[in-house]
């Protein structure tokens, strides 16, 4: 029998609500960025965007998707990793919902649902994932019954890094398409801090000396141009870095920044030359949305998992590789 | 360099390793080939500076006592390094086979070579099990030596051992808690009152870049 679960995701600046059923089917995903005039993302005012448009978005994610309450089985919701204040908006929701319908709660990783909804699109079976958005930067692969972290950033995350630069520079957050679309006029390469440790990288130093050209007046397109090559270029080695090590032969490019063109020819280079099988998740699963939590909620509550809500705290914490991915057993 | 004989011993993430004839004696070279996919200058900077680092750090941390291949020639402009080929297995292969005796053993040597590294100022940069070669005498080498640094800061220390902790996790997590405890004794039986220091730098590190 197939069954419906509502995802809820709102673990930073987006919130969303998404459909799917349990052959694979996303029946709606309606979401929501705050994008502040000036500044970055406040914890408190992402919560306060969320509980303004989460009602509205829920309803109109059940119209798309042209059922009823009552026909929902699962309401999954992003339990962590995140800010703070936003996870608990949410899981406010989620845990109402569910006991209004009557039907059991879920919480997910917002990580792992990453992964699964990438896997979903891409019918990879046991990927590399280069996982890369304005919080995250991580290689994760599954190993040993859980997805564990093979490298990620030692200070910022890569897209976190695009937007601070792009702020300095007047850009709005997001910064990354701006950024992206500025690089393509750039011409002139320069040399800006390469710093890949093991299979971790450090984007802070490249951060300081992109500003210094800026301040340097260096064409904003150059500097663009020369962060674009150098950052993805590094992102390049750690995923190479991982294949090599895991030896795995499907290369999966999820999160925000899996949206840039560049990163993406890039890492096709990257698979071509292990003769690995590369997908980049399709814009509207790349994001922070909500079919990725209602998936992974069907997976987890298959493989038997149910959150009592007495025990649904929040995890602004929760590292991937803290969970035991049941469902994946079989590899 | 004219090789007579050739054979591919491993396709890396930044390097391809052939065992070659050479002189008479049997030796790795190792190459470090163009990638398409990156900017020319990028491309063209890194294999430069990883060989020249490599030779430089491979043939100082001899001198220190790291048992390393030594290196016989280089050849800057075509990103060559020819040295020992030492023969034996990866660590991390070894890992999964080995008693856990042994496997105790292996990294409290492994740990050693750290502190050893650590205590002049080295970090090595990349230091996982696949880094580590055990010779037919059950000796390890430390091979890899192209994101090796000198002067070391204490974070750089930290993040050397943060990288092995993390190798561990992902790579033998079933003996992780094992493998972490024999290292970390071996490595501040070396490099003793440094060693407080690192380490709750490396658990620093550990915490940072995470989403909170």
């Amino acid at each position: 029998m197939s069954l419906l679960c509502l995802g809820l995701e709102g673990t930073a600046h987006s919130f969303g609500a998404g459909i799917v059923s349990s052959e694979g089917k996303v029946l709606s995903n309606i979401w929501h960025m705050l994008s502040p005039v000036e500044g970055g993302i406040h914890p408190r005012e992402a919560s306060r965007h969320h509980s303004d448009m989460g009602p509205g978005i829920i309803k109109r994610s059940l119209e798309e998707a042209g059922v009823s309450h009552s026909d929902i089985h699962l309401v999954a919701f992003s339990r962590g990793p995140g800010l703070g204040p936003c996870l608990r908006t949410t899981a406010t929701m989620a845990r109402t919902l569910a006991q209004k319908l009557s039907v059991p709660l879920v919480g997910v990783n917002h990580c792992v649902a990453h992964i699964e909804i990438g896997c979903l699109e891409s019918g990879f079976e046991d990927p590399v994932t280069i996982y890369v958005s304005g919080g995250n930067t991580q290689v994760i692969a599954f190993a040993g019954g859980r997805f564990r972290t093979f490298g990620e950033t030692l200070d910022m995350a890569l897209g976190n890094m695009l937007d601070v630069f792009g702020r300095t520079i007047g850009m709005r957050f997001p910064a990354g398409p701006s950024i992206e679309h500025a690089a393509a006029d750039g011409v002139e390469y320069h040399q800006l801090p390469y710093s890949v440790k093991g299979m971790d990288l450090s984007y802070s130093g490249m951060l300081t000396a992109a500003k210094k050209l800026h301040l340097e007046r260096v064409p904003v397109a150059d500097i663009c141009f020369s962060i674009q090559e150098t950052a993805f270029g590094m992102l390049a080695e750690v995923a190479e870095r991982a294949v090599a090590h895991t030896k795995k032969n499907e290369i999966l490019l999820t999160g925000g920044v899996a949206r840039n063109n560049r990163l993406t020819k890039i890492l096709e280079g990257v698979a071509e030359r292990h003769g690995s099988s590369f997908h980049r998740v399709s814009p509207p699963l790349a994001g922070d949305q909500g079919a990725m939590i209602a998936w992974t909620g069907i997976l987890q509550h298959q493989a038997g998992d149910e959150l009592p809500i007495s025990d649904s705290h929040v995890m602004p914490k929760w590292r991937t590789d803290e969970q035991d991915i049941l469902w994946r057993c079989r590899f | 360099m004219q090789i007579l004989k050739k054979q591919l011993l491993t396709l890396g993430a930044e390097s391809v390793i052939y065992k070659v004839e050479y002189w008479g004696m049997t030796l790795a070279l190792k190459w470090r080939p163009s990638k398409p996919y990156l900017h020319n200058e990028i491309d063209k900077l890194l294999r430069i500076s990883r060989t020249s680092r490599e030779c430089k750090m491979l043939t100082f941390v001899r001198t220190l006592g790291v048992p390393t291949p030594a290196v016989h020639a280089v050849d800057i402009s075509n990103h060559l390094i020819l040295m020992d080929f030492i023969e034996g297995q990866q660590f991390k292969q070894l890992a999964d086979v080995s008693s856990k005796k042994r496997i105790t053993t292996l990294c409290h040597e492994f740990g050693e070579l750290l502190g050893i590294m650590h205590m002049s100022d080295i970090v090595h940069g990349d230091p996982t099990t696949s880094n580590a070669v055990v010779d037919t005498q059950s000796k390890i080498w430390l091979v890899d030596f192209g994101l090796a640094e000198k002067n070391a800061t204490i974070e750089m220390k930290g993040v050397d051992m943060h990288l092995l902790r993390r190798a561990y996790e992902t790579t033998h997590w079933t003996l992780q808690e094992t493998m972490l405890e024999s290292t970390m004794e071996g490595y501040i039986e070396r490099s003793g009152d440094n060693a407080e220091a690192v380490l709750s730098r490396a658990d620093e590190i550990r915490e940072r870049g995470r989403y909170h």
